[in-house]
């Protein structure tokens, strides 16, 4: 279990306190956005029989700039 | 694609109690149902893999509206790893087998409920995506794990 504590810097902290002020309906107003993605978005349904066959397909297929590549 | 909202979450939410599915909200989604400020596209759903949870799935999926083909219905209610929605009212991932969590059942007890939606423990929401060592997460985990500071010292127990 990752249980690394990491201090909060000052920007983040205003930006979390500012957030718990807003309603929950308010929060995912402002979260959940849409762009289309290459390739991803290009399927209207995909289904792997394990996680790494996923995350092998993503590298394998998505452009590097989504960022889905391991490290 | 419309993009994700609150009235679609609670739909998710209620729906899913209804057809008694055994779910969490996981992911960056989930961390921004817990007051994590930040942006994703698509809810994440971590769902128990047994035939019964795949079959409530299935048939609370095609309820939201979701337009799931036999064989497709047939992937999840087999509880392939991973499934990837983008067929009916919004975009939904189903992970049956997240990276870094070892059992639904542990994640259910360790979760925390916003307004009745299950979310995982951010501890599970970051652990994951540390398994995951995605390139995309890299910059977000830094900011998870001190929202998960924020969270122990503020919102714990509200």
């Amino acid at each position: 279990m990752d249980s690394q504590s990491t201090p909060i810097p000052p920007e983040w902290l205003e930006e979390f306190e500012a957030a718990a002020r807003r309603p929950l309906e308010q929060r995912m107003r402002y979260a959940f956005i849409k762009t289309y993605k290459p390739v991803m978005d290009d399927a209207d349904y995909r289904a792997f029989d394990s996680m790494e066959e996923y995350r092998r397909w993503c590298e394998e297929n998505l452009p590097d700039w989504l960022g889905y590549g391991r490290l | 694609m419309a993009v994700f909202e609150y009235r679609q979450a609670q739909e998710i939410r209620d729906v899913f109690a209804r057809h008694g599915v055994r779910y969490l909200f996981i992911g960056k989604s989930g961390a921004i149902l817990l007051g994590f400020p930040d942006t994703t596209q698509d809810a994440d759903l971590f769902v128990d893999k047994s035939l019964q949870n795949g079959r409530s799935i299935s048939e609370a999926l095609k309820e939201l509206g979701f337009h799931l083909e036999p064989n497709q219905s047939a992937d999840i209610e087999r509880g392939r790893d991973f499934v990837q929605l983008k067929n009916g009212p919004f975009d939904l991932d189903l992970i049956f087998a997240p990276d870094g969590i070892e059992r639904f059942d542990d994640a259910w007890q360790r979760r925390i409920e916003i307004e009745g939606f299950p979310v995982c423990s951010l501890d599970d929401i970051i652990a994951s995506k540390v398994a995951a060592n995605r390139r995309k997460d890299r910059e977000s985990l830094e900011r998870l794990r001190s929202f998960r500071e924020y969270w122990r010292q503020h919102l714990r127990g509200k």
